[in-house]
């Protein structure tokens, strides 16, 4: 029997996949398989949706390689829909399933339905410039990131859950694997960021931007430049195409121009906020409120002002 | 040093197009052409792996008939060899389009025992393409890569993951995407450029590759595409005393409940 | 025929374009504030081949002909003209002697001028009425083995940077330009006495000074062509020199045109952008065809030069026209802009006096209307 799958090495985002799964399923009158990488990850999907939770077991951990099992979870099941939590990992391994399935997939879907038959997607496109409806033939595979939707509510039944134990690659060895990110950092949580980017002249400067996100109670983002070529914030902190995407109630943009590449990764925040010293510069066109001036100048006064 | 083979993907510049304000559609009769960003980073990556480890790189690219346009470009960055597919089917390829032909060509052209990629193309960032070309060769596959070595027929990877970076060893063949921070592209020189005529650039006719009809047709079709246009306040402060903006703005925070 | 840039040439103007992106633009305003000689600069151009560009790849140029030249310089001049006026003024003496130097000339020469280790100038300006003439004039007195030269030079670009001096000096002072002749004289030759700096108006960064040659002894190894064929070999690469500059002008007026536009599209009065009022449209319009049309006329003479056929004309026209039409753009893209662009902080005033080095008459006695009529009536 057909059936629509989730899967995600990440346990939030793999309940917040039985979210859409749950309403492609009022659709296709299909059951919904969460397959999980824990016990405990399987367990607690049974209770939001999921008609059957399947916990691959397997010696080797390593999380891509868990992409042949979860295919073949699937073609046994002529899975319809696969829907994959679009981590890095998960995109790995949605596109090799995808592969095996001879199937359409679709990357960071932000919306998901069943439209004659076939699973219609909405998606970026053009590093951010367009939204484009994707039109996926089924059997289809969707990845879905982070905070797209939000996990479902307690479900009335609980589903069934099951142990499978798999192998892993072994062709790949991996070694060290070195955490990232200083503590406490989630730029994703923050209710308010301040976003810096080259108008900034060296790092120490920074600390202009510090003292104003400690006045808003908020956390520090950055672009691409600042991270990736200056190296003055770490890499977890840069907001763009190939980094973060943010919602926060607040974005403070000082100092960075407002390229399509960085606004992709905020234009969905409730408020932004602009301080450039450019008056032509694009962040403006993005802002709900500016201020055109010398960041120099006026986050001194800004930050003595909110501290009042 | 392995046999290295880099795929890219000629785009378009996605600085070059419009949003029309009427319907929101996009122009891009004026975009220019230009070698995918994130594979520019490959075939930088590519080079340097032969500028360290001796052998050679060639490219290998599947695009309409604006393809040929990417050839001097592609050679003029490191490639000794670029092969390129032109068909009509690229028009409209998704990532299992593109995968069939690419991974075919591969089979065609031999062992290749290092494949690279980029992350993901600049115009659809599907970021499929590397993984499925190697579920269908039967190969191993490591995305994300922000450093590469390679020591004999081992090729050590680090891959920069959100949460980790994880390194990981390959011996043998291998499928590789490499991420914009692994390397800064080249600026070719004069001498690069014009040294890029000489180098032999082969077609593979799509129709040598063995592909069945539905190979080229695309599971996922593009039903539209809109302009994402921002639509702000664009309440913008500008007085010459920066003192009195600021007063303008925090005015304009509090009603907006953010302080 | 094809009014398009070859794959070769077009992938050419990217990369310079691209390298004025990196390297120029984060540069510019310093290196006109404070004049200094970007050194590692020049040897990023050096490492990107830009400046062997026109020389032949047996002595390690590029090889790349004159019009992928014209292309980097307009390319180069939209992020920093000064830069380019070094480029091509290094070009110009490269250039002279791949044209009429010996086989020994060139061998000494260009191989280190094409990797950028040795810079070279153009000495062919003096204080007086013309080369040759006048108290100050540069004498070149025959000896048993070789030259002996005396006097000054004016205005020369690249002046205390560069390591070869192609110099023209006079072997006969009643004869004037007549007996005007062109030598290589090596920068540390002794006798070369390189003057102060000049403050110029623009271009800065590019430096310009007299240099005074007293007793400078030559041999003759150091003749460059036919004694007394100095007049028509400065002619010629002056010729050739004010096409590469007529591409400074033109990427100099391609920035100012593109920055009044994006200012333009932003900058609100009245309740809607300048760039929607008829006055403004006027002025963008007619700098953006001028720069087209010179791009077109400059390009056609560079392909002339690049295929050895006669193109002093067509030079000349595209000079005549920049001497009108070039500082035009800036004072247009500057109405633009106003009270705002009026800045030093902002792009338009560097531009401004940039422009004017390019639109410069270099012989107010040849000057390009005069060639032109002469080629028609």
């Amino acid at each position: 029997m057909p059936g629509i799958f989730t899967f995600s090495e990440d346990s939030a985002l793999a309940k917040q996949l039985l979210t859409p799964a749950l309403e492609l399923k009022k659709s296709l009158d299909q059951p919904i398989t969460a397959l999980a990488l824990s016990e405990t990850d399987a367990k607690e999907l049974a209770t939001l949706g999921a008609d059957k939770a399947v916990f691959l077991q397997s010696a080797d951990k390593w999380v891509d390689g868990f992409a042949e099992a979860i295919y073949a979870q699937v073609s046994k099941a002529v899975g319809s829909i696969v829907l994959i939590g679009g981590t890095l990992r998960g995109k790995t391994v949605a596109a090799y399933v995808a592969a095996k399935l001879n199937a359409g997939m679709t990357t960071d879907a932000k919306t998901l339905k069943i439209d004659s038959g076939k699973l219609l997607a909405t998606r970026v496109l053009y590093a951010g410039l367009a939204l484009c409806d994707e039109e996926v033939a089924l059997p289809a595979v969707a990845t879905i990131r982070a905070r797209t939707f939000l996990a479902p509510a307690a479900a009335t039944t609980t589903g069934t859950v099951e142990t499978v134990t798999v192998s892993g690659e072994s062709r790949i060895t991996v070694g060290e694997v070195t955490p990232t990110g200083t503590a406490g950092v989630n730029i994703n949580a923050a209710s308010k960021l301040v976003s810096v980017g080259r108008g900034f002249r060296k790092k120490e400067d920074l600390k202009l931007a510090e003292d104003l996100a400690a006045a808003l109670k908020a956390e520090l983002a950055c672009t691409r430049g600042v991270a990736e070529d200056e190296h003055w914030l770490p890499i977890e902190r840069y907001i763009g195409i190939s980094g973060q995407t943010v919602k926060p109630d607040l974005y403070l943009a000082v100092g960075l121009s407002g390229q399509v590449q960085h606004m992709v990764g905020c234009r969905e925040s409730k408020v932004i906020v602009a301080i450039n010293n450019d008056e032509r510069a694009p962040i403006f066109e993005a802002a709900d409120y500016g201020i055109v001036g010398d960041l120099y100048e006026v986050l001194p006064l800004l930050t003595a002002a909110l501290g009042k | 040093m392995p046999k290295c083979l880099v795929c890219y993907k000629w785009t378009l510049d996605e600085q070059d197009i419009k949003i029309r304000p009427e319907d929101l559609s996009l122009d891009s009769s004026r975009a220019k052409g230009k070698i995918s960003d994130f594979d520019r980073n490959a075939i930088e990556e590519a080079a340097l792996l032969v500028e360290k480890n001796g052998g050679a790189v060639d490219a290998l690219t599947y695009g309409t008939a604006t393809v040929k346009q990417s050839l001097k470009d592609c050679l003029s960055r490191g490639p000794e060899k670029v092969y390129w597919i032109s068909d009509a089917s690229a028009e409209n390829a998704d990532a299992n389009v593109t995968a069939n032909v690419l991974a075919a060509a591969i089979r065609k052209l031999g062992q290749y025992d290092l494949i690279l990629c980029g992350e993901g193309s600049s115009d659809q960032f599907n970021q499929q393409t590397t993984s499925r070309i190697a579920a269908l060769l039967g190969l191993p596959c490591v995305t994300f890569a922000s450093k590469l070595s390679v020591e004999g027929d081992t090729v050590k990877a680090t891959r920069k993951l959100e949460d980790c970076q994880e390194d990981v060893v390959v011996k043998g063949s291998v499928v590789i995407s490499v991420l914009s921070e692994i390397n800064k592209p080249r600026i070719p020189s004069m001498k690069q450029v014009l040294g890029a005529s000489k180098k032999p650039n082969e077609e593979i006719k799509i129709a040598d590759l063995g592909l069945k009809p539905e190979d080229l047709q695309p599971k996922a079709v593009r039903k539209s595409v809109k302009g994402f246009v921002m639509q702000r306040k664009n309440v913008i402060y500008k007085e010459t005393n920066a003192a009195d903006n600021v007063a303008k703005l925090k005015v304009s925070l509090a009603s907006e409940g953010l302080i | 025929m094809n009014f398009e840039l070859t794959e070769e040439q077009q992938l050419i103007g990217q990369s310079a374009r691209d390298f004025g992106k990196e390297y120029l633009e984060p540069i510019a305003v310093e290196l006109d504030q404070k004049g200094e000689f970007p050194k590692k600069v020049v040897q990023a151009l050096a490492k990107h081949d830009f400046l062997g560009l026109l020389l032949p790849d047996d002595v390690g140029g590029a090889a790349a002909g004159f019009v992928s030249y014209v292309e980097v310089i307009e390319d180069l001049s939209r992020y920093s003209a000064a830069v380019a006026s070094i480029v091509n003024n290094h070009t110009i003496a490269a250039y002279s002697i791949q044209e009429w130097g010996t086989a020994d000339q060139k061998k000494q020469y260009l191989p280190a001028m094409a990797k950028g280790e040795l810079l070279g100038g153009f000495a062919i300006f003096e204080h007086g009425p013309t080369p040759g003439v006048g108290a100050d004039a540069l004498v070149a007195t025959k000896q048993d083995v070789g030259y002996v030269l005396n006097g000054k030079k004016a205005f020369v670009r690249n002046a205390g940077e560069a390591g070869v001096y192609v110099v023209f000096a006079t072997t006969d002072p009643a004869l004037g330009a007549k007996a005007l002749t062109a030598f290589l004289v090596k920068a540390d030759a002794i006798g070369v006495k390189v003057g102060e700096k000049l403050e110029t108006m623009g271009l800065k960064g590019c430096p310009v000074a007299d240099i005074t040659f007293e007793n400078v002894v030559l041999p003759q190894a150091a003749l460059l062509g036919a004694v007394n064929g100095g007049a028509a070999i400065s002619a010629k690469a002056l010729a050739v020199a004010s096409v590469a500059e007529a591409a400074q002008t033109v990427g100099i007026g391609q920035a100012a045109v593109e920055h009044a536009a994006a200012y333009a599209k932003q900058r609100v009065q009245f309740g809607k952008p300048v760039a929607t009022l008829q006055a403004i449209q006027t002025l963008l319009a007619e700098v953006a065809t001028d720069c087209h049309l010179a791009r077109l006329g400059l390009r056609n003479a560079a392909l002339l030069i690049e295929e050895g056929k006669p193109f002093e004309v067509e030079a000349a026209m595209i000079k005549s026209f920049l001497v009108r039409f070039g500082s035009k753009m800036l004072l247009d893209t500057c109405q633009v802009e106003g009270g705002f662009g009026y800045s030093e902080t902002m792009p338009l005033p560097r531009l401004f006096r940039d422009i004017a080095g390019t639109n410069l008459l270099d012989a107010p006695g040849d000057f390009p209307e005069k060639l032109i009529a002469a080629s028609i009536a």
